[in-house]
């Protein structure tokens, strides 16, 4: 079997054992990595109901056949759990030096099993694993936590951080890794910090094993040349993602005020077009040569790596339009360990639910000095406020009533990221069908929307499209384990996976054979949530309800009086749902388990629910 | 007639600006726009009026706010 080591690493922490176990190529051609890999462990061994912050959820880390090899952009690691924000499933990727050093240790997967007795990292060199003690960076933020570590193990070493955020068990705390990268925003970050667990440290010195290394090194060397010329052509690194602002400031779409607005006359304030211009470093992901970490100084005079969601959900959607600021917010969140999406969706709904009345409070949009403060608070879980702020914005919309769960921005307990779908219904099923809660990386129509569609149309090709691109975004990109970004930013032909992944495992795989797998995994996802919520309903897939309502249709601009409408909402969700072989309530049927392979799974989720 | 012009992202660099007020001969359409500008078309875009998704046939009116982005994908 060549692509994949064929190994798993379990460590125990409760009991400071560990061991090598292996998988064989059945497990590794239907699951094939990343994603794929962690949801199969996840379904395999959790007990349905269990606490996610207790000691019998895992962590699993799991990279796929393409991370790490040489190629656009394969510096990518998947990091997975049952998750503590939404109860379902969540998992998340993130740019880490840990994706080369733990193929070259010999990993395709890393299972995190128990709970330390005190807080620990662990060090893991080859087929050597140390538990040490991390009683000095225990309370650190992940900047200070990297510094520590890299002066022990050198800069090469691959290094997963947790902040306070993790450590205190904020329900959206983040893994992270190098300058400004992180991943796992349902809450994987905190369930790293259940387990005590500060750190991972991995070294490796093994080759990967490759089908035709001498090709796939010759060929992914010049891809990474192609790649970076494009680049250069375009000019996309000069503002990365961050240029997508002002586009929907310009379209309506931008999230404003807890997304009551769509759009802002300061928003020019926080655009790619300023921050370039206050660029004083750029960060990326290793393998990568269209590096899009943009970085400036704070308000307090730290580097701070922005993209577009933190600029959006921490700025615009807070109203708060001084660059250095949100620049400052970003950076806390980042020590803290922390999402920015969620805590700038979370801070919105708090400010909201103080306009409407439904909580007392001094937090104002726009009050950038409040806002850091409440990012320590919820941080830190740091008294009542403190608490109900690290539970994220539905949780917080349950415990203070008054019908503020309506404009809690967030899908199955995930905070929405920074698209306003007020008028955008594809985007919004995008949304609603995300499979860790609301999240961009899945699926984003929203240019095809605007661009090809009657914008406020509910037809199935708009149901098509989320499918199709969550094949490859929340599908392929996920499994191989790459970035997406040369695809979607440079048109880099997605059929040069299929041909990296042959030339890796010496397989002979079309792109068809990727959507297969894409399938099986948003199926098998969709039963994990299933099994967690036994009385699962279509509403489950619904966008929060005040995008429905019609006194919160915009008063002017391009979409003055538009809004989401519910029962046309419901149809594309059943062309979503028709088009994927799901039922009514959005659960696959049986006979789309028996042509995904997913016999064995129907059979255990059928103990929870009938399936059709 | 005037059309105030909006670029997006990495145009702003290939033309030289973000924003600006342009003159055109009256039924001008969004292409001539993107060739006055010298904008290379054949790469992905956007282009919306007033908020709206236009074809680069469509003819502009006095007072018209076009934006021109490449398609994103966001963070
Ligand atoms: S494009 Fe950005 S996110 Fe993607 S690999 Fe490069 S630096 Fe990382």
């Amino acid at each position: 079997m060549y692509g994949w080591t064929g190994n798993i690493l379990r460590i125990d922490l409760s009991h400071r054992i560990y061991k090598k176990e292996s998988f064989d190529e059945k497990f590794a051609l239907k699951w094939v990595g990343g994603r794929g890999f962690a949801l199969k462990i996840l379904w395999d061994e959790l007990k349905p109901g269990i606490d996610p912050l207790g000691p019998e959820n895992k962590l699993i880390i799991a990279v796929g056949p393409i991370a790490g090899i040489p190629a656009p952009n394969t510096g990518k690691t998947v990091v997975a759990a049952k998750s503590p924000l939404t109860g379902g499933y969540g998992d998340g990727n993130l740019g880490t030096r840990v994706t080369d050093q733990m193929r070259k240790a010999g990993y395709d997967v890393i299972i995190i099993e128990g709970k330390a007795d005190n807080p620990t990292y662990l060090y893991i060199e080859d087929d050597k694993v140390e538990f040490l003690p991390a009683s000095e960076i225990w309370g650190k933020g992940t900047y200070e936590t990297q510094d520590w570590l890299y002066t022990r193990y050198g800069k090469g070493a691959g290094l997963l951080t947790i902040g306070q955020g993790g450590e205190n068990l904020n329900l959206y705390a983040m893994i992270r890794s190098l300058e400004g990268r992180a991943g796992g925003r349902p809450g994987i970050g905190a369930v790293m910090g259940s387990k005590k667990l500060k750190a991972i440290v991995v070294k490796g010195s093994k080759p990967i094993p490759q089908a035709d290394p001498e090709g796939m090194k010759k060929l992914g060397t010049e891809d990474l040349r192609k790649v970076q010329q494009i680049d250069r052509e375009t000019g996309w690194s000069i503002q990365g993602t961050t240029g997508v602002l002002a586009w929907c400031n310009e379209v309506a779409a931008l999230p404003v005020r807890n997304m009551r607005k769509t759009f802002h006359p300061e928003a020019w304030k926080i655009d790619g077009e300023r921050l370039n211009a206050a660029r004083v470093a750029t960060y990326g992901c290793p393998n990568c040569t269209m590096r899009c970490g943009i970085t400036i100084l704070d308000h307090e005079g730290h580097k701070s790596e922005l993209d577009y969601e933190n600029i959006g959900m921490l700025g615009s959607n807070l109203e708060i339009f001084e660059l250095d600021q949100v620049a400052s917010l970003n950076y806390l969140c980042d020590d803290y360990g922390i999402d920015t999406i969620s805590a700038g969706g979370t801070l919105a709904f708090y400010a909201d639910a103080i306009d409407h009345g439904a909580i007392e409070g001094d937090f104002r949009f726009g009050d950038a000095e409040k806002a850091k403060e409440l990012l320590r608070l919820a941080a830190l879980r740091d008294g009542k406020l403190g608490n109900m702020l690290a539970n994220g914005s539905l949780r917080m919309a349950r415990e203070i009533g008054h019908g503020s769960e309506a404009y809690a921005m967030q899908v199955k307990g995930l905070e929405i990221s920074a698209y306003n779908c007020k008028f955008i219904p594809g985007m919004a099923l995008a949304y609603g069908t995300s499979p860790i809660g609301a999240h961009h990386k899945e699926s984003w129509v929203i240019t095809f929307e605007i661009k090809q569609t009657e914008r406020g149309s509910y037809g199935p090709e708009k149901a098509a499209k989320v499918i199709e691109l969550q094949r490859i975004r929340g599908g392929l990109f996920e499994f191989i384990v790459a970035c997406r970004f040369p695809w979607i930013e440079l048109g880099w032909d997605v059929k040069n996976y299929a041909i990296y992944f042959n030339k890796i495992t010496g397989l002979n795989w079309t792109v068809e054979d990727f959507w297969k797998v894409a399938d099986r995994i948003y199926s098998l996802m969709k039963f994990f949530w299933v099994r967690e919520f036994p009385n699962w309903n279509r509403q489950m897939d619904y966008p929060p309800m005040v995008w429905f309502d019609p006194t919160n249709a915009d008063k002017e601009g391009p979409i003055a009086g538009k809004i989401l409408e519910l029962d046309k909402y419901d149809r594309l969700l059943d062309y979503y749902y028709e088009q994927r072989g799901w039922d009514k309530r959005g659960i696959p049927t049986l006979k789309t388990a028996q042509e995904l392979d997913l016999i064995e799974e129907a059979t255990e989720v059928q103990k929870f629910t009938k399936l059709e | 007639m005037k059309v105030t012009v909006k670029l997006i992202g990495p145009f702003i660099y290939k033309a030289g600006f973000s924003e600006k007020v342009i003159d055109l001969e009256p039924g001008a359409t969004v292409s001539k726009v993107i060739l006055t500008l010298n904008l290379d078309s054949s790469r992905p875009h956007i282009v919306t009026r007033n908020g709206r998704a236009v074809a680069p046939t469509e003819q502009l009116e006095d007072g018209d706010r076009l934006v021109i982005a490449p398609i994103y994908s966001g963070g």
